[in-house]
């Protein structure tokens, strides 16, 4: 099952340091180190099995967007399942970026009318930080009203913190076909163990696919923040020829476990219950694995 | 999957008259759930129990079978030990108690138990 996704945006806004990012293990320092993208840069993704996310990094330089919307307009715009657009808050030339996003929309709205499309208001890390509700939101409002008809989601991001994440899970969550069945599984392994809260994260990405909650943490971040926490320990787990396997964090009331369950993903389990003992959870997780494999063999097999 | 809170109250069930701590252990010996005064005795008693009794399997003759079941009376107390499915349950009791009621509720949580664990068994 293949997803053409859409990377679009001014030259430098930060298309293929999100993509290394996100997707070949690239720390935010290494972004440093990228040319400029030449054409349109074609990466397959496998993503939960059968998924496969077929990302078209397209170079933000005015010869190539010309082309894009000329030459190139059918080839590039048909069958697109998700545009994500990525603007540059410190850009200098805001009505340039809003003529190009607006071409681009006219041209996604002939050829692939129901796609859906993200805004992503990228580099906050550059505004100053009492700035940034103020900024972000005349950004956005702007983009809705200059977006109609259509209906975007916007997303602050920006790829020294978590806010990356958030936007990409959310991004490849709208992609996974009948995730609610996924989610009322993970609702029922969350009450049979007494879990406050199980996440499930795609294995390589560590994006969140899904999550039950039963009892609420209060931190509305926290799901961008575990992604980026475990997938940088997962990097330096494996530059020390490591793999990283499994992790359990406990005090006295608390317990946290972070273990793989199928092929495609990781799952966290959160206890607040002190007198649920750890190898208890530890099984009832292997217990979950076999069924959660089952499960995702049948809902991306087809 | 196992129900921690409801394996607990059925250990809980058992620990009256004189049965200080009810333990269930996996097949490794770590704690799976306990009804006992305190996590400390619970992890102290099944760290025994577990090794007493693996000591024991392996010491056990082919022609004999598998071991089944171990009481043992010590200075301050009786002690059983046997398996429901593959799990080790362990009961803990004052001086007092008499080794057939001990072996009874032993029997008792083995039926109770015996056909949750074995679903939950070769993980
Ligand atoms: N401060 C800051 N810099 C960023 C961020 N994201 C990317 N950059 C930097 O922006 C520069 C350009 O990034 P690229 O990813 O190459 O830009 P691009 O959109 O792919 O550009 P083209 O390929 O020419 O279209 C790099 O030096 C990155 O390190 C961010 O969130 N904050
Ligand atoms: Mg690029």
């Amino acid at each position: 099952m293949k997803k053409k996704v859409l990377l679009m945006g001014k030259s430098g806004s930060g298309k293929t340091s999100m993509r290394s990012i996100i997707f070949s293990n690239y720390i935010a320092r290494d972004t440093r180190r990228l040319g400029a993208t030449i054409d349109v840069e074609h990466s397959h993704v496998r993503f939960l099995g059968n998924l496969v996310l077929n990302l078209w990094d397209c170079g933000g330089q005015e010869a190539f967007m010309e082309n894009y919307f000329a030459s190139q307009r059918d080839h590039i715009f048909k069958n697109v399942e998700v545009l994500i657009y990525v603007f540059d808050v410190e850009s200098r030339d805001v009505e340039k970026d809003m003529h190009y996003y607006q071409s681009c929309l006219e041209a996604i709205m002939t050829n692939s009318k129901d796609a859906k499309i993200f805004c992503l208001i990228h580099k906050m890390d550059l505004v100053q930080e009492d700035q940034r509700d103020k900024i972000y939101n005349e950004r956005v409002q702007e983009l809705q009203t200059r977006s109609l008809p259509l209906q975007v989601i916007p997303f602050r991001t920006s790829i020294w913190d978590e806010t990356l994440y958030k936007a990409w899970s959310s991004i490849v969550y709208s992609l996974i076909p009948n995730v609610q069945l996924l989610e009322s599984h993970l609702d029922n392994f969350c009450k049979i163990c007494e879990a406050d809260e199980i996440v499930l994260f795609e294995r390589m990405t560590f994006l969140v696919i899904a999550h039950s909650t039963r009892v609420d943490n209060g931190d509305v971040h926290r799901f961008e923040k575990i992604s980026n926490i475990i997938k940088q320990f997962k990097l330096s787990c494996s530059r020390t020829q490591g793999s990283f396997q499994s992790m359990e964090v406990r005090h006295s009331n608390f317990a946290g476990f972070i273990d793989y369950l199928t092929g495609n993903t990781y799952v966290m389990v959160i206890m607040s219950d002190p007198t649920i003992q750890s190898a208890a959870t530890l099984m009832n997780i292997s217990i979950a694995r076999k069924h959660f494999e089952k499960l995702e063999g049948a809902q991306f097999s087809k | 999957m196992l129900k921690p809170k409801l394996i607990s109250q059925v250990l809980q069930q058992a620990t009256t008259g004189g049965v200080k701590a009810t333990i269930l252990l996996n097949p490794e010996g770590s704690l799976l759930a306990f009804a006992a005064q305190s996590d400390r005795d619970a992890r102290i008693y099944g760290a025994i129990a577990s090794n007493i009794w693996t000591i024991y399997s392996k010491h056990c003759k082919p022609e004999v079978g598998p071991l089944s079941f171990l009481m043992l009376e010590c200075e301050e107390g009786k002690v059983a030990i046997t398996v429901v499915s593959t799990m080790i349950l362990c009961l803990v009791a004052r001086d007092d108690v008499e080794l057939g009621i001990l072996k009874a509720k032993c029997e008792a949580l083995t039926r109770h138990l015996e056909e949750p664990l074995s679903r939950v068994a070769g993980y």
